[in-house]
């Protein structure tokens, strides 16, 4: 196991509270490598969703905040969504990731009510049948991609939208258009001008807006993707933490796998108009189920061979007579001696000679190919008889020129179709 | 625009000769002659003669000849036609620009609405002559069909028949700028004020209507000067028994009063530009044009 940082036992806690849920994969225990990348936010990301994750076996008694079942949409003759069915529970952090045309926005135009569906079976926010009313009447806001703020508004009045057209009197509108403000940390600037904001301040007022109004789900439409780097990490660490302050269900769209993986108790990944595959941030990056699954999470080695043997949790893989172990994850097993994909991602391969072969590692003889410099870590190519595999190396001290065999670990490696 | 040609623009757009040179030239053709008329209407005619020395009597014998009613009138009819071409157009643009999805119904309509520009006027008009007559085809119909005895006399040669007359010409003007101004809408601004609970009627008086001001300022102000100027309509469909400004400048024209046709028109343009005041005062918070500009640049 190695050393252990202290990001990496909560997510081991989180591992032993996921068992019951009936995930009985073992999960890579050697998160590391996300904690160097995420910091604080997915440390509290993930203490929340060991949290939501206790209270399980009670949360399901709860009818869930939202119930799509089998939602298709066609534009013109192209189809958007085929037969979607997703559920959210009650203050959960879920995410829609996908690329652009794989159906995410209108799925979540659909469940704001601003877009009507070709065939539904059933829509369900709170309990409530949602299918046929408009979006004016459904209980959830939208923050938009492009923010939507009323230029003709100032920002006090932006934000007070949404309760003066429900009647609410001036000045219980303005103590809660000043709460939500202060919540986005804009307190100063209630009465600017839109056009005085900058893109984060805007990015602001749109949340404000749409949570002032207290709706019981929040839908987030790639919401920070017209902010720069610095302020994209800034707002996924505040998003977090409003989350958990207001208990809100967020659902949130984005074609950021980082964003993702970030901020989410659960993630929905989407390709073509249909869920591929849904599950934790941690399943979703190591535990994919399909070749899109694992090339989309980045994934960079994927190599083809035929299945040998299978036991449980293991499949054995024979790649031109050398054999390989992973965990199966695909869908359906294939025959013995059918194609099958192997599939390891480049920062849990190691290089070098001098490999202790006791562990559970798969081991592969190599020649030292291209290198990348890419500041924090280096790619390193190694060139095996099967193609190039690809290793990402963080440890400057690392020899890397000269060697003769790359490896890794049997739970670091997938197999899927 | 290749972009050297925009930059050299963009340059020369902050020279300050540039702004002189415009300001120079606008003077001359524009301003220039609107103060002398002013000046002018304060001379007066004896027998045919304008005699170049200041008085206020050409002022005065304007509020006494009658004058001053026709001025009157004619700023009743061109306010009332303005507002029924709003009343009509705003709907209209609206749904060209919202709600017409087929984009070859958008562009026949936008297409037909030039039409006014290309046909002359008088030959548009003198057509109701024809329709609305004693012996036109509405009274023979009604006659024809027993729903009345004799034909209805109003129809032409009435204020009804000028007001009626003036609709159609006047309607471009006010349709296209505020088709544009609310083309100008950002579909998600109307979206989020849906998703956050806004009835179709909220958006539009709170969303819509605010940030289509612009177009509705400019739709008014390009309805409402030519229709105090009109002189067709007015000629052909009031046969004479509706007077108004323009006749009443023409008939003070054909007798060389030109201090009488100072005095007029310097009177509806003080007129029409305190009315124009006045919407600006009241419609200052969202309508200004510097407002439109920026949102179209965002």
């Amino acid at each position: 196991m190695g050393i252990l940082v202290k990001g990496c036992a909560v997510s081991l806690d989180t591992l032993n509270t996921k068992v019951p849920t009936g995930d009985s994969r073992p999960l890579a225990k050697d998160f590391e490598m996300r904690e160097n990348n995420n910091g604080v936010t997915s440390k509290t990301g993930r203490k929340d969703r060991q949290r939501s994750q206790a209270e399980s076996p009670l949360d399901e008694a709860i009818p869930p905040m939202l119930n799509i079942e089998n939602v298709q949409h066609n534009y013109g003759d192209v189809q958007a969504l085929r037969g979607v069915s997703l559920t959210a529970a009650k203050g959960e952090f879920l995410t829609i990731l996908g690329e652009s045309g794989s159906g995410k926005t209108t799925l979540l135009r659909i469940i704001s009510g601003l877009e009507q569906p070709t065939a539904v079976d059933r829509i369900e926010i709170d309990g409530v049948d949602v299918a046929q009313l408009p979006a004016a009447q459904r209980n959830c806001t939208t923050v938009f991609q492009n923010y939507a703020l009323f230029p003709h508004m100032s920002v006090r009045e932006n934000v007070e939208y949404g309760l003066s057209v429900r009647g609410i009197g001036s000045d219980e509108r303005e103590r809660r258009a000043l709460e939500a403000l202060d919540l986005v940390r804009l307190d100063g600037k209630s009465e600017r001008g839109i056009g005085q904001l900058s893109g984060g301040e805007r990015q602001r007022v749109a949340l404000a807006r749409a949570l002032v109004t207290q709706p019981a789900i929040l839908l987030l439409d790639e919401p920070l993707g017209a902010l720069d780097e610095k302020l994209r990490q800034q707002m996924q660490e505040e998003l977090v933490v409003l989350h958990r302050q207001l208990g809100m269900t967020f659902i949130y769209i984005t074609h950021s796998q980082e964003e993702a993986l970030t901020m989410s108790d659960r993630i929905v990944l989407m390709s073509q108009g249909q869920i591929v595959q849904a599950g934790t941030p941690e399943t979703l990056f190591d535990r994919p189920n399909s070749q899109f699954s694992a090339d989309f999470m980045g994934f960079e080695n994927i190599l083809t061979g035929t299945l040998q043997s299978f036991k449980e949790p293991y499949a054995e893989v024979s790649l031109g007579g050398k054999s390989v172990k992973g965990v199966w994850t695909g869908k359906t097993l294939p025959e013995i001696g059918q194609a099958i994909l192997v599939a390891f991602r480049s920062e849990r391969v190691k290089i070098g000679d001098s490999i202790d072969t006791s562990k559970a590692c798969n081991t592969l003889p190599c020649t030292a190919g291209d290198r990348l410099y890419r500041g924090k870590y280096v790619d390193q190519t190694a060139e095996t008889e099967f193609g190039p595999v690809r290793a990402r190396i963080w440890d400057r001290s690392q020899q890397l020129s000269d060697f003769k065999q790359i490896s890794w670990r049997f739970d670091d490696c997938v197999v899927l179709t | 625009m290749p972009k050297k040609i925009w930059n050299w623009f963009v340059l020369a757009s902050g020279n300050v000769w540039v702004i002189r040179t415009f300001v120079l030239f606008w003077s001359l053709i524009v301003l220039l002659p609107l103060m002398l008329l002013l000046i002018f209407s304060f001379f007066e005619t004896k027998s045919f003669v304008t005699i170049y020395k200041p008085s206020l009597n050409t002022w005065v014998s304007l509020f006494d000849s009658g004058r001053f009613e026709v001025a009157l009138r004619t700023l009743r009819v061109a306010l009332t036609i303005t507002m029924i071409e709003l009343l009509i157009a705003f709907p209209f643009a609206l749904w060209l620009a919202k709600g017409c999805k087929s984009r070859t119904a958008k562009a026949i309509f936008l297409a037909l609405l030039t039409i006014p520009f290309f046909l002359d006027i008088s030959s548009r008009t003198i057509v109701w002559r024809a329709i609305l007559g004693q012996n036109g085809l509405i009274n023979t119909v009604l006659l024809e069909t027993g729903l009345i005895s004799k034909p209805v006399e109003w129809l032409l040669y009435s204020e009804f028949s000028v007001h009626f007359g003036m609709i159609a010409p006047h309607f471009p003007t006010m349709v296209l700028p505020i088709y544009l101004a609310i083309s100008l809408i950002d579909d998600d601004l109307i979206k989020a004020s849906e998703d956050l609970g806004a009835s179709p009627l909220q958006t539009l008086s709170r969303v819509i209507i605010p940030l289509s001001m612009p177009g509705v300022l400019a739709g008014t102000v390009f309805t409402l000067g030519p229709a105090l100027a009109a002189w067709i309509e007015p000629g052909m469909l009031g046969g004479g028994f509706v007077n108004l400004l323009s006749h009443s400048i023409e008939s003070a024209y054909t007798a060389l009063r030109y201090p009488v046709v100072a005095a007029l028109s310097a009177f509806t343009i003080v007129v029409l530009a305190l009315l124009l005041s006045a919407v600006l005062v009241l419609t200052r918070r969202t309508a200004s044009m510097e407002g439109l500009f920026r949102r179209m640049h965002q």
